[in-house]
């Protein structure tokens, strides 16, 4: 055979193993396809999750269990079955959560339970409105949201670590043990503790330990920072408005927490 | 009556209406003179019909109508030009069709790569295909580069073809530079926020090069459309104007070189020398092999980009967050380890300058007039250095080169990559169990008893996790240092690590804590 005969043998043999590979990959791809959405949907849950717990998590709680007086939970089963009838809103729930994490919200729709009579409820966190983060990386967190689902209302468990118990010394340490009620609280979501929390809503507290004394004559610090947590519109730090804290605590909280949570306060200096 | 039919006569006339038809068709060449092609005969007609084409057709004209035989062995070429041509239109072609799909907007351009990927059907492989197309241009132009130095086939009358080569070297790599920002993912995007920051080191008008590249101080909406139009348009635009000119001058003007050993070998005889500068035909012999070789490329950037090849795709690109090993694409590496070496604007554009003008000046420099290894070790000497340095350089410019980044960082960053996969998500979801686990307190092996056939990839990653930490206490790195992973059900269906390293600073006797939080979904990608 002749090298020109040889190549186009050759060339007619390996057009039909390139034909018979693309056929395989065109068999394949309505499944790859199909892969590919789920792992981006996975991954998209993912992502939305360490956005929540850089977020969200300080007024929504970590894992969305809400706080009273503060926010509400997102985790529950009312969230799931109950909420778009209460709003009234006419799409999915999934739109409804971009919605309000994008653009936030300016009253409480529920004034009696949570902050927001007259002052914002909860900021806007799409760029579109002055917030922070991206439209896709808004959608992430209504995905991670949205996963809620599984275990708010189709009686999934989840298997709970049993939490280290605290060592001796953390226990009888108050200022220890008021950090834990500051934390679990919500403080967080809107004050400022460097290293701590870094809510930009209320005054900051890095130095209340020192400035509480300063603020109302004749008041100690730890008197007035007691009267804070319990009825905060009494002393409104100048260019803060009224009743964004909530007035709550007072119920929430037992006596043994509020020493302690005021014990922590009094040592941030 | 079958008579007054005259069949013969007639059949004679069809076939002759054939003939011409195909003679219409192949711009010469009629059905005797096909069959004669196709037995390998040399042609009958005079003048010669196979030639005839060349001056007829466009698509002819510019292709040679022969070949002296020395110069197509394959061991003296290596098709090396051919294949770069042949990539350039696998980039034209699939590159249309991305661009079907492709919106050059910061919003739109990641979306348009997730669709892509999850509604196209051929998309990923047409994505795997361009990129990996890219990525073997710019090898094979390089190569081609490299063969041509090495035989000598720069000198005399080849000199402007090599000035044009060069111009094509630097037009494949800047194509391929501005195509890579278009996924806009944080490779994309940081490679070439690098890129474009080497311009700026230029000592006059590098602010301004930079700012006319990128549409403002940081890349966005305007970077992001510039590079498009670079690399949709202006640059392949060039790049076919200078590839004509190239290739005219190989297929018109000189041809392709010989090997040195038929122009100037002593030991090699008058008859070989005389048999090496017979013609190869185009037609038929020129055309089959050019034919040949495109179904052999086709088939195996096919098969490689099926079974071999992923066209990367990270995470969003993220302006606010830099990751830990940013770095050029491959082909500037070499770029960036001369960066590491000196002064931003002596090294990242004076130098280069004076290397890039050095190398179109090679066949001006290069007086020698011969062509054989032998006669010319100089240069063949300077060529392997040149090779040599390019590697050592390119290595530099690598993160792992002259880069110190804090030990806890780098040991979760190993685990766990930014981007990718990396061993903590290498892990299959079941194994993941919920628990607490610390270096040198838990046990590295039997970690899961409750879980069938147990846990191997979650105990490597633990093991893996404690030699990391230990190591870098004994390196000093570290001090007292414990490494800490908790794994807690988080969602149905996802799970939260906690990895932590814990560490005393020498200096000032805190302890500090480094700590990432990863989110695993069942779901995820991963191998």
């Amino acid at each position: 055979m002749t090298r020109v005969q040889i190549e186009i043998m050759l060339g007619i043999i390996l057009v039909l193993a390139s034909s018979v590979l693309l056929i395989v990959v065109g068999l394949n791809e309505e499944e790859r396809m199909e892969e590919f959405v789920k792992a981006h949907d996975a991954q998209a849950i993912e992502i939305g999750a360490s956005l929540f717990e850089a977020n969200c998590s300080g007024c929504h709680g970590s894992q969305g269990e809400g706080i009273v007086g503060l926010c509400p939970p997102l985790n529950d089963a009312n969230f799931f079955t109950n909420r778009l009838r209460e709003v009234g809103w006419s799409g999915t729930l999934e739109d409804y959560i971009v919605s309000i994490v994008s653009s936030g919200r300016t009253t409480s729709t529920r004034p009696s339970e949570y902050v927001g009579q007259g002052i914002p409820a909860m900021p806007a966190w799409s760029e579109q409105y002055g917030g922070p983060l991206r439209e896709d990386q808004v959608r992430s967190i209504a995905a991670f949201v949205m996963n809620w689902e599984a275990t708010a209302v189709e009686g999934v468990t989840l298997e709970q670590l049993a939490t280290p118990t605290p060592s001796a010394e953390e226990l009888a340490d108050p200022v220890a043990r008021g950090q834990t009620v500051y934390l679990q609280n919500g403080c967080g979501g809107c004050h400022v503790i460097d290293g701590l929390s870094a809510g930009v809503v209320g005054p900051n507290l890095n130095e209340i330990g020192v400035v509480a004394a300063t603020r109302v004559e004749g008041l100690s610090a730890e008197d007035y920072i007691r009267e804070s947590i319990l009825n905060p519109n009494n002393y409104i730090v100048e260019g803060y408005p009224e009743n964004v804290m909530p007035q709550t605590f007072g119920d929430t909280l037992d006596d043994q927490q509020l020493d302690d949570l005021t014990e922590f306060l009094l040592a941030q200096d | 009556m079958l008579k007054s039919l005259n069949f013969h006569e007639n059949s004679q006339k069809v076939i002759r209406a054939i003939d011409n038809r195909i003679r219409i068709i192949t711009a010469g060449l009629g059905i005797d003179e096909l069959q004669r092609v196709l037995r390998g005969d040399p042609p009958k007609e005079r003048p010669n019909p196979r030639y005839k084409v060349h001056t007829t057709s466009f698509l002819f004209h510019i292709r040679p109508r022969y070949y002296q035989k020395g110069s197509t062995l394959f061991a003296h070429t290596f098709r090396l030009g051919f294949f770069v041509t042949f990539f350039f239109f696998v980039e034209l072609v699939t590159g249309v069709i991305l661009m079907i799909y492709y919106v050059p907007t910061p919003a739109g351009a990641y979306e348009s790569i997730l669709n892509i990927m999850s509604s196209v059907p051929f998309g990923k492989l047409m994505r795997d295909i361009h990129r990996l197309g890219a990525e073997a241009m710019v090898i094979f132009t390089f190569l081609h580069m490299f063969r041509t130095y090495m035989t000598g086939s720069y000198k005399k009358e080849r000199s402007f073809t090599w000035f044009t080569g060069v111009i094509l070297l630097g037009l494949t790599l800047f194509i391929s530079f501005f195509g890579y920002l278009l996924p806009w993912d944080q490779l994309a995007y940081w490679a070439v926020t690098i890129g474009t920051s080497m311009a700026e080191s230029a000592p006059v008008g590098g602010t301004e090069v930079n700012l006319l590249l990128r549409g403002a101080p940081d890349i966005g909406a305007g970077g992001l459309l510039r590079a498009y139009l670079l690399h949709i348009i202006l640059l392949p635009l060039a790049a076919v104007l200078v590839i004509s000119i190239h290739y005219y001058k190989v297929a018109r003007e000189h041809g392709i070189s010989l090997p040195a050993r038929f122009e100037e070998g002593d030991d090699v005889s008058q008859e070989k020398k005389k048999e090496a500068k017979q013609r190869i035909d185009y037609i038929p012999d020129l055309l089959t092999h050019e034919v040949f070789l495109t179904f052999v490329g086709l088939f195996v950037i096919i098969f490689a980009a099926i079974f071999f090849y992923n066209a990367p795709l990270e995470n969003i690109a993220n302006p606010q967050q830099t990751p830990l090993d940013t770095k050029a694409p491959w082909y500037f590496w070499w770029l960036q380890g001369m960066l590491k070496l000196g002064d931003k604007s002596l090294m990242g554009i004076i130098l280069p300058t004076l290397i890039v003008i050095l190398f179109i000046a090679v066949p001006y420099i290069d007086r020698n007039p011969h062509r054989s290894f032998t006669k010319r070790p100089f240069a063949i000497a300077l060529g392997i250095l040149s090779l040599a340095i390019l590697i050592v350089l390119s290595y530099m410019g690598t993160p792992f080169y002259a880069i110190e980044t804090p030990a806890a960082t780098r040991i979760l960053q190993d685990l766990a990559p930014e981007e990718g996969v990396g061993q903590l998500r290498a892990v299959p979801y079941e194994q993941l169990q919920p628990g607490i686990y610390e270096t040198n307190v838990t046990p590295t092996s039997d970690l899961c008893l409750d879980i069938p056939y147990g846990c191997p990839e979650l105990e490597s990653l633990f093991a893996e996790f404690t030699d990391r930490v230990n190591q870098a206490e004994e390196e000093g790195k570290l001090s007292d240092a414990q490494g800490i992973m908790v794994i807690e059900e988080w969602q149905a269906n996802l799970k939260k690590i906690t990895m932590r390293i814990i560490w005393t600073d020498p200096e000032s006797g805190e302890s500090k804590t480094y700590q990432h939080n990863y989110y695993l979904h069942e779901e995820r990608l991963g191998e």
